[in-house]
């Protein structure tokens, strides 16, 4: 099955489509919609035929949001795509995939960490899992634009 | 019947986890809770030396943090400066020339040679086997002085340049290496051999560990950890990055899914390994220099991001770096090491083992090695705190025989 086919579910999610260099197909979608879209990764796909890479957390202080990535690779092609949802900058909150995909805890436990974004039902969240003690104390997010780390 | 002692093992390990692991000198903690001889919940601590290199980087500029990314790590830092610069790369959309590539390709796969048959021998020390250790590692200075014979330098290369590399081989570099490379594959089928037909080895290795394919890709397992489950995952097979795409090369898989079949499949790798690097001294192109003029190279970089990946020796490594058109920093650079998953995530794999194998799966998960520090054992019965280090919990008085306060 060509990937195309494959992420043809996805289109009642997509807000936009794109690419990041060089040739990730980029699907942006709104942050309630998260956990529908993995649930339904693993119920179209199967948990053998993919895997959770990595999550990427951006602060984007200028536009006022948080923006999160998804890279989720595809097996067997083993090709990368990119679900990408933005979250306001006050209140990150994003419902936890662990759950579904256990694989998700390094990355979740990390931007939770160094960029404060609250993944509900992640009970594995804390404070100073990297950072230092002194941060902690001081309620710090060093990867935000403005922590003055 | 109620459980009447904890025996709680922490750990203090240095291994690469995360984006910011200096290879010898990162900590991370293993808790371990054992009824009697069985471990039945192991937590995994992390962050003891978070030196905050993503942040760094926003605070330097691109070709500084070259140098930087390098640091990450000592034992895998060719790789590591490869995915960063092939990001930049994409970003500027320049594009190395082959002989470059080839060089690339070159000093990576060295990398990945002395890699495996590091954690080889520290799996040999692991169980024991100190003889073996002693020999892989004499053996695995050929590797390193190949490294130095490629790079300038045996273990910090600050190989990798935006639009090539630093330095280039000449005829006689090239017969040196060849003569190394010529020697080193006898070797590394030998200690095949003994991992293959050992008894010791088998019996401590063998069903110790096993993980399914399924628990790999929802766990995001990568790399050896994953191939050796039958989880065909290669970077290089996938993305076919710098030269990858004209070099012929197998991707090892093996089914057993045990320790044992990841330190087979690194050996196989190895061999794979030493493959390329005689086809790449065979057919290095000459399509001029491959390395750059620094002084041409762009100064200032577009708005845009890119995501790299590359196959580093422990698995799928990936970067992502964002350039917002404004200054010369970066807005964003997202490290994601292959060990930040295989540790963080493997918390299951070591539940119903024996205490004994907890080293033996965690050496065959390729952590860092120089993470032998020291274990302590606390009887809560007798109030008794023993520490032993971690070698002779795998391998000496504690591994060999049954173990009981």
């Amino acid at each position: 099955m060509a990937v195309e086919e494959k992420l043809s579910f996805m289109d009642k999610y997509v807000v936009e489509k794109g690419f990041v260099k060089p040739n990730r197909r980029l699907f942006t979608i709104r942050s309630e919609h998260v956990r529908q879209v993995f649930t339904e990764f693993i119920e179209r796909l199967g948990r053998e035929n993919f895997y959770l890479s990595t999550i990427v957390g951006t602060d984007m202080k200028d536009e006022g949001r948080i923006r999160l990535d998804y890279y989720v690779v595809l097996l067997p092609e083993e090709e990368t795509i990119v679900i990408r949802t933005y979250l306001p900058r006050d209140n990150p909150v994003v419902d936890s995939i662990i759950d579904l995909l256990p694989g998700a805890l390094s990355g979740e436990c990390e931007t939770y960490d160094l960029l404060g974004v609250v993944f509900k039902g992640n009970s594995f969240l804390k404070r100073g899992f990297f950072i230092p003690q002194d941060l902690v104390e001081q309620d710090r997010y060093p990867l935000r634009k403005d922590s003055g780390v | 019947m109620a459980v009447t002692k904890i025996i709680e093992v922490p750990f203090t390990l240095e291994i690469p986890v995360g984006p910011q692991h200096p290879a010898l000198h990162e900590p991370v903690l293993l808790k371990a809770y054992a009824d009697g001889e069985e471990i039945v919940k192991v937590d995994i601590n992390t962050g003891y030396n978070h030196r905050g290199i993503e942040k760094l980087c926003e605070k330097n500029s691109f070709y500084r943090d070259i140098f930087i990314i390098g640091r990450v790590c000592g034992i895998c830092n060719a790789v590591h400066a490869n995915a960063y610069v092939r990001a930049l790369e994409a970003i500027l959309d320049v594009t190395p020339n082959n002989r470059a590539r080839y060089l690339r390709v070159l000093a990576m796969e060295l990398e990945r040679i002395h890699s495996h048959m590091l954690i080889n021998a520290v799996m040999a020390e692991n169980i024991g086997f100190e003889a073996l250790f002693m020999n892989i590692m004499l053996d695995r200075e050929k590797v390193m002085k190949a490294k130095e014979i490629v790079t300038g330098a045996r273990v910090m290369a600050d190989y990798m340049m935006v639009g090539g590399v630093r330095r280039d081989i000449d005829d006689v570099k090239r017969d040196k290496l060849r003569k190394l490379i010529s020697e080193l594959r006898p070797r590394v089928e030998y200690y095949r051999k003994v991992f293959e037909e050992d008894e010791t080895i088998l019996k401590r290795l063998i069903d110790v560990g096993r993980l399914k394919p399924v628990d790999v890709t929802s766990h995001g397992l990568l790399g050896p950890v994953a191939r050796a489950s039958g989880v065909k995952i290669d970077t290089r097979a996938s993305d076919r990055y710098d030269a990858y795409n004209e070099i012929p090369f197998d991707v090892v898989t093996r089914n057993e899914g045990d320790s044992w079949a990841r330190m087979m499949v690194r050996w196989d790798e190895v061999l794979e390994a030493i493959n390329m690097v005689e086809y790449i001294l065979e057919k290095l192109p000459s399509d001029g220099n491959p390395v750059p003029d620094e002084k041409k190279l762009p100064r200032k970089f577009p708005p845009g991001e890119a995501y790299t990946r590359v196959e580093a020796q422990r698995g799928e490594l990936t970067y992502y770096v964002m350039s917002d058109g404004k200054g010369m920093n970066p807005y964003r650079v997202k490290i994601r090491t292959p060990s930040f998953n295989n540790i963080i995530n493997t918390g299951f794999m070591y539940i119903g083992h024996t205490i004994p194998d907890l080293p033996v799966i965690l050496t065959s998960l390729d952590p860092c090695i120089s993470c032998m520090e020291r274990v302590t054992v606390v009887d809560l019965e007798k109030n008794i705190v023993y520490k032993v280090s971690l070698k002779e919990l795998g391998g000496g008085k504690w591994g060999s025989r049954r173990y009981s306060i």
